[in-house]
């Protein structure tokens, strides 16, 4: 059988290292102490590099920490939805609500419905309907109609404060905790909405983080009466 | 959660299916950023970034390549581009002391010392081989030989040919070689001088 040089062997090193095994770089390869020697050092490298996969960990939890801070920050993440909703569409108030919309003053556990229809209300008042009709009266009442409705989701809030401190202590740190991540929520989307109250995309935004605070505080006024 | 029912609901902004991406993937992301970079706090932060930056994007997904490939494509460029940004700092003794990259074959290949690898090559050696190398061969070598992807696998993640993932491949093995033997050759004369010393104070 024809043998082949070192040099030559060199040409043939790469594919030997991936598996091709050509009679003749066989038969060189047994009888050249150097080559031979090259092959196993190549070897030798793969096979100590593999076994550091096995000792792969996770990352520290501090990481993960961190990222949703930044993700909730950025406004990029929020609670699971449920499989039913499309969170998307937060648009129509929840089935039902009309019928509880009564002229006296609506018990506690209504007060997220009835927050939640402001929202809807408001926003409507506000949206892209009177934006063709008059744009400057349209700007005008996209920043204004905030002011109201943040100023009812906080007498809202302090309202579920009086119910939810007969809650477990636990749940309501939990809750309050939510109620953090979403108010710094609102404060981005409200800062996106002044800077560029034409944009529609921003007001949604808004909108949807209104909804969010309002289902919140509904849940909190909700755990605190049942706890009575 | 399956994962393709997780990458569905986080393109929609869901707190539990962004994490349950993270957990799947977390580990061979930070992996491969530490055997990158080789510094656990710089490994973290890498860490975190391609995260970040995968779940900025994550609406735009479309299911062409697998998740985990689209993942690790985003850490593997987070990574490169922290490693370059160090080496444009560096002096330039270290970069023109570097093979070039996109240069044929080895600088030394055969013909070489007598010492061998075997017994000498352990993970403490190798690592600080591995963090001498050029990015480029670093990522492909890292990718195939610590983490097993295969070829067209890195070649996808890497946005190149499966020929010049083999080719970067074996340059990387070859200078990896040469490294380890370098160290090989300054222990033995550590070891010399040592012997020397030893028997010139007895004397």
């Amino acid at each position: 059988m024809a043998t082949i040089t070192c040099r030559e062997f060199q040409a043939y090193l790469e594919p030997w290292m991936e598996g091709e095994r050509p009679q003749d770089v066989q038969a060189h390869l047994r009888t050249c102490p150097h080559c031979s020697s090259v092959v196993s050092d190549l070897e030798l490298i793969h096979t100590e590099a593999s076994s550091w996969n096995a000792a792969e960990q996770d990352a520290p939890e501090r990481v993960w920490t961190s990222l949703r801070a930044q993700l909730e920050q950025e406004g990029l993440i929020r609670e699971t939805i449920p499989e039913h909703e499309d969170a998307a569409k937060v648009q129509a108030p929840r089935t039902g609500w009309f019928s509880n919309l009564f002229p006296q003053l609506p018990r506690p556990v209504l007060a997220g419905a009835y927050l939640a229809a402001l929202v809807a209300v408001a926003f409507a008042l506000s949206g892209p309907v009177n934006k063709r009709v008059n744009e400057a009266r349209w700007l005008k009442g996209t920043q204004t109609s905030t002011s109201p409705l943040s100023a009812q989701l906080n007498f809202a809030e302090q309202n579920s404060n009086t119910y939810i401190a007969r809650s477990n202590p636990d749940v309501t740190a939990s809750l309050h905790q939510n109620l953090a991540l979403v108010d710094k929520y609102i404060a981005l989307c409200e800062k996106s909405v002044n800077e560029e109250p034409q944009n529609e995309v921003a007001r949604d935004y808004l909108y949807e983080a209104y909804q969010q605070k309002a289902d919140l505080l509904t849940q909190m006024t909700e755990r605190g009466e049942n706890v009575q | 959660m399956p994962e393709a029912e997780a990458i569905r609901l986080a393109q929609q902004g869901d707190a539990a299916a962004f994490e349950r991406l993270y957990r799947l993937h977390n580990r061979r992301v930070y992996s491969l950023c530490l055997r990158m970079v080789s510094n656990t706090a710089e490994a973290e932060d890498l860490t975190q970034e391609a995260f970040l930056q995968l779940f900025r994007k994550i609406a735009t997904f479309r299911g062409e390549s697998a998740f985990s490939t689209w993942l690790h494509r985003l850490a593997v460029n987070v990574v490169l581009m922290k490693l370059r940004k160090k080496s444009g700092n560096e002096s330039s003794l270290e970069e023109l002391t570097e093979p070039d990259e996109d240069s044929g074959g080895p600088r030394r290949d055969f013909g070489g010392p007598d010492l061998r690898l075997s017994g000498s090559i352990d993970r403490v050696n190798l690592q600080r081989a591995v963090d001498q190398l050029p990015p480029g061969y670093k990522s492909v070598f890292v990718l195939h030989d610590v983490q097993g992807y295969e070829h067209n696998e890195i070649a996808e993640i890497m946005d190149c040919s499966i020929g010049n993932s083999k080719s970067q491949l074996h340059k990387a093995r070859m200078r990896l070689r040469e490294l380890l033997h370098e160290a090989l050759r300054a222990q033995a004369r550590e070891d010399r001088k040592a012997a020397s010393a030893d028997s010139g104070g007895k004397d």
